[in-house]
């Protein structure tokens, strides 16, 4: 009766909360939407879910302005970066100067185009890859001079790392960085074009001190026996096995690196590294994070995803651009995905070549390097309800989260999250048969186990006068059968057929 | 003669479960088995099995029931079975094989009950453990798996009077037959196709011109 009344309750706050809040809201967009957002469930069937992002407004250069006078169109822009208080820094690539804006990416705050050198004026050669520290300084991958450039708020130079020396280079080693990122001790990571052993790093005095995160190549034992066949002429002419190359990398306040690399058999695309390089990355139940799973086949929308870029965000939640098909998969701590949105095209909305994905405020900006503009993506009631009970897990909050799924379900009733979620939270209220089927609905064996285990104990105890009671009737019945049977009152069956043989 | 269905045939059965060597050498030589309750045998197999599927707990259960199609597993089960017995009696014909094509109907029939009861037990069972207790249920699983693929092997090796090794080479040729026979089959449909074809195109050109 109470648990009735609850339920009731709980139905109605959250059918009202999604009335007011949501459906007006999704609804109208929806349809408009230039994109379709997914999930996969777990069958690895394709799920369509609302969207959880959908566009909001699009940047380019040639709506900004900068001291009256138009910045001009952006060309070939790689990489973005955004600092604590909102502003983004925009590598403006092929026009050689770093365009900043404010967080909404409307007003220019300032262009960064040379910087006085040691007493003579210095610019930028195609700057790839831009990031600012905590400190607030800007860490500018300028690619075709082959160096690293710091400068600080005010555009004044801190320190150019260049010309890495090491035994582990090789000698003619041409450093050219593509991305960089920076963690809380000035710490910098690159990545820089043609080296595979892994992410270069460099201590805050710009010293080159080693490898980071390297990617171990998988031979299979096929290929290992047909390169044991093939001639040495055979050999050097096949295919070199050299690990990918990683393509964008961003640090979390722990000052743990994800790093998105392209994953050729799709089904790692993104590492998360701890101070020694080591991958430390939590893999979902289907071992997968890769982006799409259905990538079988030759036409052109087939082969795995290809991450480009990735963004921590908060709460364990990370985003990885997938260039290949234009779409954004969003992963949880402990490697679920939660939502896949965004395409290829030419509407609003959608990329050509993505080139670089950041999260200001709520908001997942994407900088596309075709287009040369910023799309602007804000989080609908769904992908806001989604991010929002996923941070409240991740502060160890279930309980709080059960309100939240249950806002979620009733905009995706098979979220397999959800549900697991909710029955997650069952479990430790300790109302086991609601747990056991929501955790079953989301799938999740593990702790429908654990809730099992309990229900089955709960229910033995319970019972356990009636079973002891039903096991002593069978005792006493037995033995009084087998009394009667010795005075002969009753026939043995053995006795009869002794009889019949016997005639 | 007895009939295909009376008490003694299913007495008879559990001694052959039970006593397989003994019991399928009777079968062969004093018609004590019954090619009527094996045939049943193999529809509650295939029923087991597609219960097994559909059934069985999540924990244990990978499969998406969604995707489970009981009457098409039937139609499969019976044309392996159907196969599996031609093929192997047209194998044996030639390698000195005692058994009629009603013996071999019966061993293979009977070695699927042992399958069948583990799967309708595990399918029960399932419902009853947890995820780290799944040991159970393929230990169940696979012993009574084996056991049927044994009774199976032995209800072969009975019948046609064979030993081991030679029960085993012509199970491998079996299959190696049973391949042929698929070929063939896939091969004279296409050909009935083309026919068919060829005199659909005759009278499309007739009704077409007059």
């Amino acid at each position: 009766m109470k648990k009735g009344l609850l339920k009731k309750l709980i139905f109605g706050i959250t059918m009202t909360a999604a009335l007011g809040l949501s459906i007006v809201h999704t609804d109208s967009f929806a349809a408009s939407l230039p994109y379709q957002s997914y999930n996969y469930n777990y069958w690895e069937d394709i799920v369509y879910t609302p969207a959880p992002y959908e566009p909001d407004y699009v940047v380019d250069g040639l709506s900004l302005s900068y001291n009256g006078e138009s910045i001009g169109s952006f060309d070939t822009p790689e990489d973005l970066c955004v600092a604590d208080d909102g502003t983004i820094y925009l590598a403006d690539t092929k026009n050689n100067r770093i365009v900043i804006l404010d967080s909404s990416a409307r007003t220019v705050k300032g262009i960064i185009d040379h910087f006085d050198n040691n007493g003579t004026e210095d610019s930028f050669n195609q700057p790839y890859g831009v990031a600012i520290s905590e400190k607030d300084q800007l860490y500018i991958a300028d690619s075709q001079n082959k160096r690293v450039v710091v400068l600080d708020n005010e555009g004044n130079l801190v320190r150019i790392v260049d010309n890495p020396t090491s035994e582990v280079l090789e000698e003619n080693f041409t450093f050219v960085p593509l991305k960089v990122t920076v963690d809380y001790a000035d710490r910098i990571y690159c990545i820089a074009q043609n080296m595979f052993e892994g992410i270069m790093v460099f201590e805050a005095d710009g010293q080159f001190t080693g490898f980071f995160g390297t990617i171990n190549v998988d031979i299979t034992l096929w290929e290992r026996f047909w390169r044991k066949l093939a001639s040495k002429e055979e050999r050097s002419k096949s295919q070199l096995f050299i690990p990918t190359e990683f393509t964008g990398i961003d640090v979390d306040p722990e000052g743990f690196v994800y790093a998105s690399n392209i994953d050729v058999n799709g089904e790692q695309g993104v590492r998360r590294l701890n101070p020694r390089g080591e991958d430390v990355i939590k893999k979902g139940v289907n071992e997968n994070l890769g982006g799409d799973l259905w990538i079988a086949g030759s036409t052109e929308f087939a082969g795995p995803s290809q991450f480009t870029d990735v963004v921590y965000r908060k709460n364990g939640i990370y985003s990885c651009m997938d260039r290949r098909r234009g779409r954004i998969f969003t992963y949880d701590h402990e490697g679920n995905l939660l939502y896949i949105f965004g395409g290829i095209g030419t509407q609003d909305g959608n990329f050509q070549l993505p080139s670089a994905i950041e999260s200001v405020g709520g908001d997942i900006i994407v900088l596309d390097a075709t287009k040369a503009n910023i799309t602007y993506f804000k989080e609908t009631e769904y992908g806001r309800l989604i991010n929002q009970a996923v941070g409240l897990r991740y502060d160890g909050d279930e309980t709080a989260a059960v309100e939240l799924w249950n806002q979620v379900l009733l905009l995706d009733e098979n979220n397999e999250l959800a549900n697991t979620g909710i029955g997650k939270a069952y479990l430790t209220a300790g109302d086991y048969e609601q747990a056991m089927k929501y955790l079953k609905l989301g799938m999740s064996r593990e702790y429908y186990s654990v809730a099992y285990k309990r229900y089955r104990n709960q229910f033995l105890t319970k019972h356990a006068s009636l079973f002891l009671t039903a096991l002593i009737l069978v005792v006493a019945a037995l033995v009084v059968v087998s009394k009667l049977k010795d005075k002969g009152i009753i026939k043995s069956r053995k006795g009869k057929k002794d009889a019949e043989s016997l005639l | 003669m007895q009939k295909a269905f009376s008490k003694e045939k299913w007495q008879y059965l559990l001694h052959t479960i039970s006593h397989p060597m003994d019991g399928f050498y009777w079968i062969r030589h004093q018609d004590r088995g019954s090619v009527g309750i094996a045939i049943l045998l193999v529809f509650i197999f295939s029923a087991s099995f597609s219960a097994n599927r559909l059934l069985a707990s999540f924990v244990v259960n990978d499969i998406d029931a969604r995707t489970v199609n009981s009457l098409y597993e039937l139609f499969s089960v019976m044309i392996l079975y159907l196969l599996f017995c031609v093929s192997n009696w047209s194998v044996t014909c030639l390698m000195n094989g005692e058994g009629r094509m009603k013996d071999i109907a019966i061993a293979i029939g009977y070695g699927t009950a042992p399958i069948s009861f583990v799967l309708i037990l595990g399918t029960i069972m399932s419902n009853f453990v947890a995820d780290d207790e799944q040991a159970f249920y393929f230990l169940l699983l696979g012993v009574g798996i084996a056991y049927g693929l044994i009774l199976m092997m032995i209800g072969i090796m009975q019948v046609h009077n064979y030993t081991l090794g030679k029960t085993l080479i012509t199970v491998l040729i079996t299959f190696a037959a049973f391949l042929i026979i698929v070929f063939l089959a896939l091969l004279l449909f296409n050909l009935l196709g083309m026919v068919y074809n060829f005199f659909h195109s005759i009278y499309v050109e007739i009704i077409f011109r007059a």
